[in-house]
């Protein structure tokens, strides 16, 4: 689900980008509360140096296959919960942050801009949506193995749907493909429905295991019992969200494939009927690149993508010959 | 799977060696460069769609850099590759929406649909493509630190190298796990969840008490939460020259995206 450079337009990433630096600026401050070390209790003193360690080992786990019954396909764990339910949810995202940095980095996973994008489907509607709102609610401090896995199901299905949703409507919004948003979405929501349930049950059995042999390490998923009463509300709510988006969205967009645009539109109060590829969500992005653009609209033409192509192959040529006069030299 | 995680091992080997090797490029401040590339990721991104030709070009400044830095383009390019499928696979409902024919060649018709599906390849290539030869000219230690310079908060950047350094420990511990286990499986090939579980929660506890080893260590060597950010080696300082091209960037870079060099080539010579 790593998204590249090649989906997303200068709008849409200066607005996630945005938002995730603003996202990782309250966590670093959260965090340096805790780091400080000289007034701390030993447990919260050691959430600094476990972040660094956390995330090498989501790395690690991912790289780890599980073989998924009766498919014969194998799969691998994101692990947005589990890291959260290790952590803390703000700590946890930073950490899947630097992941997700060093993987853009190193690995070339998921563009450089688009990072503000992966940071906000990836690790915010993880640790910082699907698990206080759905995992913790759900979780107790002495809670049975089918709870445990409930609540990581329903966590990591609602943390995929929307991430999938958001996916959706940040390719949209940027303009770049020409399929319908309710065609993209029928595409994208099936998927990490699968997805999320193999990552639901994979981040359970994971914390089963924790929980058998080091109980005390998921303090934090099991919070007070005043404070699960306070978010009883928001995981319902957020579980409707994703249920309405999983089953309702994907309904509308199977029985009229334009159907959530034509809802858009109903709501936007627009009565003009649209093309397939001239939704309102089309129309908003080419009005954002009509006022962003520095000269007016042209297509390419023939002799121009040949002479580009032309001038490209001779800077080649150029470098490879400057490449190997300095190896002879 | 072990070959994922030999392969891991091995690419962050390579990217180190690759970082020390000189070169003009590597002897650029890590902060200009990393302005240089993402004022190119800006300008190339803001190029609209339909404009193939323009997008063409700015394969040039992947090209130069590659040659300035000494880094094999060709190599480079291969290494684009592997981002491309999915970008490819959403992009590739282009060709069936869009069916305008905006030029022929030689009597084949060439759509709207596939030209923006190119230019869609072309953007994922060419920022992957800079993204590598900054990383690779500049080391992720190094890169680290400008960001910290750049002001980056520390706690993050702290984050970004711990991560870097343990994935090499967990990747190495975890490879003489899974040696172990298939060791022990006789022969067994897919393991179903219930023991993959048990295997990554052994990692997983493992790796947090070496954590606190490592963590406890620290502390007595006197960390204080916080990795300089100046080299201990003299650390690194900007150049004149590194503003010269860094402007020299600039200006190409605007006068690629204002000027539609392409277009008013092709203009002149039909």
């Amino acid at each position: 689900m790593h998204m590249s450079d090649a989906l997303v337009s200068p709008p849409v990433f200066a607005a996630t980008g945005a938002v995730s630096i603003a996202l990782i600026a309250i966590a670093v401050r959260k965090i340096g509360r805790r780091g400080d070390a000289r007034s701390l209790a030993p447990r919260e003193r050691q959430t600094v140096p476990l972040m660094g360690v956390a995330g090498a080992f989501v790395f690690a786990a991912q790289m780890i296959n599980f073989s998924i019954p009766g498919t014969g396909s194998s799969g691998h764990i994101v692990g947005g919960i589990l890291l959260a339910a290790l952590l803390g949810p703000w700590a946890a995202f930073l950490a899947l942050c630097s992941v997700l940095i060093l993987q853009c980095l190193v690995f070339a996973d998921g563009g450089f801009l688009a990072l503000g994008c992966n940071i906000l489907n990836m690790a915010a509607l993880s640790c910082l949506v699907a698990y206080p709102f759905v995992f913790r609610p759900l979780m107790r401090r002495d809670a049975s193995t089918g709870r445990i896995f409930a609540a990581s199901i329903l966590a990591a299905v609602a943390a995929l749907e929307t991430g999938a949703a958001a996916v959706t409507a940040e390719t949209e919004l940027s303009g770049i493909t020409a399929l319908p948003a309710g065609r993209f979405l029928l595409f994208m929501m099936p998927i990490h429905l699968a997805i999320g349930l193999c990552e639901g049950v994979a981040t359970a059995a994971v914390l089963c295991v924790v929980r058998r042999y080091r109980p005390e390490l998921l303090a934090d998923a099991a919070g007070t019992e005043a404070e699960k009463r306070r978010s009883l509300a928001g995981a319902a709510a957020v579980i409707a969200l994703a249920a309405l988006l999983t089953g309702g969205v994907s309904h509308i967009a199977s029985s009229d494939p334009d159907g959530l645009e034509w809802s858009i539109e109903r709501t936007a109060g627009t009565a003009e009927p649209a093309d397939a590829a001239d939704g309102p969500l089309h129309r908003a992005a080419a009005a954002v690149a009509e006022r962003t653009a520095v000269m007016p609209d042209y297509n390419a033409s023939a002799a121009g993508v040949i002479g580009s192509g032309a001038i490209i192959v001779a800077a080649l040529g150029v470098s490879g010959l400057v490449r190997t006069l300095r190896r002879d030299r | 799977m072990k070959d994922r995680l030999q392969r891991v091992l091995c690419t962050l080997d390579d990217l180190e060696r690759a970082s020390q090797r000189p070169s003009p490029l590597q002897r650029m401040d890590a902060r200009a460069k990393t302005a240089a590339a993402t004022l190119f990721l800006v300008t190339m991104l803001s190029v609209p769609l339909a404009q193939l030709s323009e997008l063409l070009l700015y394969a040039l400044f992947p090209i130069a850099a590659a040659a300035a830095g000494g880094i094999d383009y060709g190599a480079v390019c291969r290494r684009s590759l592997i981002a491309l499928p999915f970008a490819a696979m959403i992009g590739l409902f282009n060709p069936i929406c869009l069916r305008d024919t905006v030029f022929s060649i030689g009597g084949v018709n060439v759509t709207e649909g596939w030209i923006t599906f190119a230019s869609i390849l072309v953007r994922g290539m060419l920022s992957v493509q800079i993204l590598i030869v900054l990383i690779r000219s500049t080391g992720y230690l190094r890169f680290c630190r400008s960001l910290q310079r750049l002001g980056v908060p520390a706690a993050l950047t702290a984050q970004l190298l711990f991560v870097f350094r343990y994935i090499r420990l967990l990747s190495e511990e975890t490879l003489e796990m899974l040696r172990a286990r298939d060791a022990r499986g006789y022969g067994r090939r897919s393991y179903p969840i219930g023991l993959w579980a048990e295997t990554v929660g052994q990692l997983l506890l493992r790796t947090l008490d070496r954590a606190e080893h490592i963590h406890n260590a620290m502390l007595a060597r006197g960390f204080t939460g916080r990795i300089p950010a100046v080299d201990t080696r003299g650390g690194e300082k900007w150049r004149r020259s590194d503003t010269l091209v860094l402007a020299a960037w600039c200006a190409a870079l605007l006068a690629a995206r204002t000027l539609g060099p392409a277009e008013r080539l092709a203009a002149q010579f039909i």
